[in-house]
């Protein structure tokens, strides 16, 4: 007589002692508990503004608005990148050739961000100027273009204004607690007008107008940069963000 | 005999004062010609009998960001665009005064304003009644600037905004029919004022009277920044 003894399984795995299984569903539930504690996970886009030929405002002594902008923008990442915040910078150098705005505003547009932060800095005012773009915002929703029309670019930023004003007001609270002087206002700033995101510009000027060298601070702009992140993370507080890339608008190059 | 190193410290001393002599006497040369151009007096145009007028400046002020009515007394001519030149001519000159709120260089500043007719748009309602007052045609002014007034304004987003909304908001004081404003330098279209105001634009003649209030806290939190999330810190 033939007894066939079935083969052993080398591929099944052992059971676990009851001590592991507690100890691996704990660990487990821990993952999943500092995961619904995270913020959710937002892009943020910033534009150090000018570079290359465009050197922008001259600052104090030989400081450049360029590269002032370019360092803000390194600040801005190493402050924002451990708060689960997704980064994109327009430049991380200084471009041989000129980078118009248009440019920026085409590389905004097709990433979807959740927010637009432009840099500037300025030798004249005080503090932190944050501008927001003078296009006027739709009254009712039947002003929204339907999400699939064509969004004129001169207008993109139409659509995001009431979203824009509520980033820059956020901002705006926590740079006065980190006692920074802060002026929100409205302008026509190329590129603002054709970013299809919620976009401010953000301008930093002297602490004081007797103080026109402390522009060139670190301490002034490492407490300008984390102001904005606290800033950031309480709009993402407020404003969860919806799904980026949602919408299907792109703005396209159709003229006024 | 005087020691060598006495000697040495002493010509050094004598060619540090020579140097620092020929310092001072270079900056009050430059200093000197700096004031000289500010105190240009030059009459440039033939005096005239005209009586002043009454007429609101739109003044901007850096400190706070605002543009406020200020009324003034200014003799302007009677052409529209000569009018329209003088008066923001008028304008950019009080802002060269020492204490303006918003400092500009003094200079020439506006080559022309042209005033352009602008035709209704072609499916607009017209109402014809015999006792209706005549509607007064819109216009488009456009604002040729001189471009060394371009080249010596100020750089910045907040200074640029203020100059070009306090030109637009004074146009649209004296010019009820100016419902649009363009910019031009030298009678060429530039990009920006002076890098970041955009002039390629078409403005719109409104009021631009304004205060910028503070940044509010959101209603639905007692503070906006007490977000754990981040580990920024506030001093």
């Amino acid at each position: 007589m033939i007894t066939v003894t079935p083969l052993k399984s080398y591929n099944q795995p052992k059971a676990l002692n009851p001590p592991l299984k507690l100890i691996a569903a704990t660990i487990f539930l821990a993952a999943l508990a500092l995961k619904a504690q995270q913020p959710p996970r937002i892009v943020v886009l910033l534009d150090p503004a000018h570079g290359g030929p465009d050197a922008g405002a001259h600052l104090s002594g030989t400081l450049l608005e360029k590269d002032l902008t370019l360092s803000l923008n390194s600040r801005l990442r190493a402050a924002l990148a451990p708060n689960n915040f997704g980064l994109i910078s327009t430049r991380d150098s200084d471009p041989t050739v000129p980078f118009l705005t248009d440019q920026r505003a085409e590389i905004a547009n097709r990433t979807h961000p959740a927010a637009c932060l432009t840099l500037h800095a300025t030798s004249s005012g005080r503090g932190i100027h944050i501008v927001t773009s003078a296009l006027p915002a739709p009254r009712e929703a039947a002003d929204l273009p339907s999400p699939h029309a064509p969004i004129p670019w001169d207008a993109a930023q139409s659509a995001s204004i009431p979203q824009s004003l509520r980033l820059a007001n956020e901002l705006g609270v926590a740079l006065l607690h980190a006692r920074i002087p802060v002026l929100l206002t409205q302008g026509s700033i190329p590129p603002l007008d054709n970013l299809n995101c919620p976009a401010v510009a953000i301008e930093i000027a002297p602490l004081s107008f007797s103080k026109p060298a402390s522009i060139n601070d670190a301490a002034y702009q490492q407490r300008i940069v984390q102001a904005i992140a606290a800033g950031l993370s309480s709009w993402r507080a407020h404003n969860p963000p919806v799904v980026p890339g949602a919408s299907p608008n792109t703005a396209t190059g159709a003229a006024h | 005999m005087i020691p060598r190193y006495q000697r040495i410290i002493f010509w050094s001393l004598v060619g540090g004062i020579a140097l620092m002599a020929a310092f001072l006497l270079h900056g009050c040369q430059q200093a000197h010609k700096r004031l000289t151009a500010l105190n240009d007096a030059t009459p440039i145009a033939a005096p005239t009998n005209t009586n002043t007028e009454d007429v609101t400046l739109a003044v901007a002020n850096d400190a706070d960001a605002s543009i406020s009515p200020n009324a003034d007394q200014v003799a302007l001519p009677q052409d529209p665009s000569l009018r329209a030149r003088a008066l923001l001519d008028h304008l950019l000159s009080t802002y060269s005064l020492p204490g303006s709120a918003h400092p500009l260089q003094s200079g020439p500043a506006v080559d022309d304003v042209f005033l352009v007719n602008q035709s209704p748009a072609p499916n607009a309602a017209v109402v014809i009644s015999d006792n209706a007052a005549p509607v007064p045609q819109s216009q488009l002014a456009i604002v040729n600037l001189h471009d060394s007034f371009v080249d010596r304004h100020p750089s910045g987003i907040l200074t640029e905004a203020l100059t070009i909304q306090s030109i637009i908001g004074t146009l649209h004081f004296a010019f009820p029919a100016i419902k649009q404003v363009r910019f031009l330098v030298n009678g060429q279209p530039h990009d920006t004022l002076a890098g970041h105001a955009d002039l390629l634009r078409t403005y719109p003649a409104a009021d631009t009277t304004s205060h910028p209030r503070p940044p509010q806290l959101p209603p639905d939190t007692p503070d906006a920044t007490t977000d754990t999330s981040t580990d920024a810190t506030h001093p």
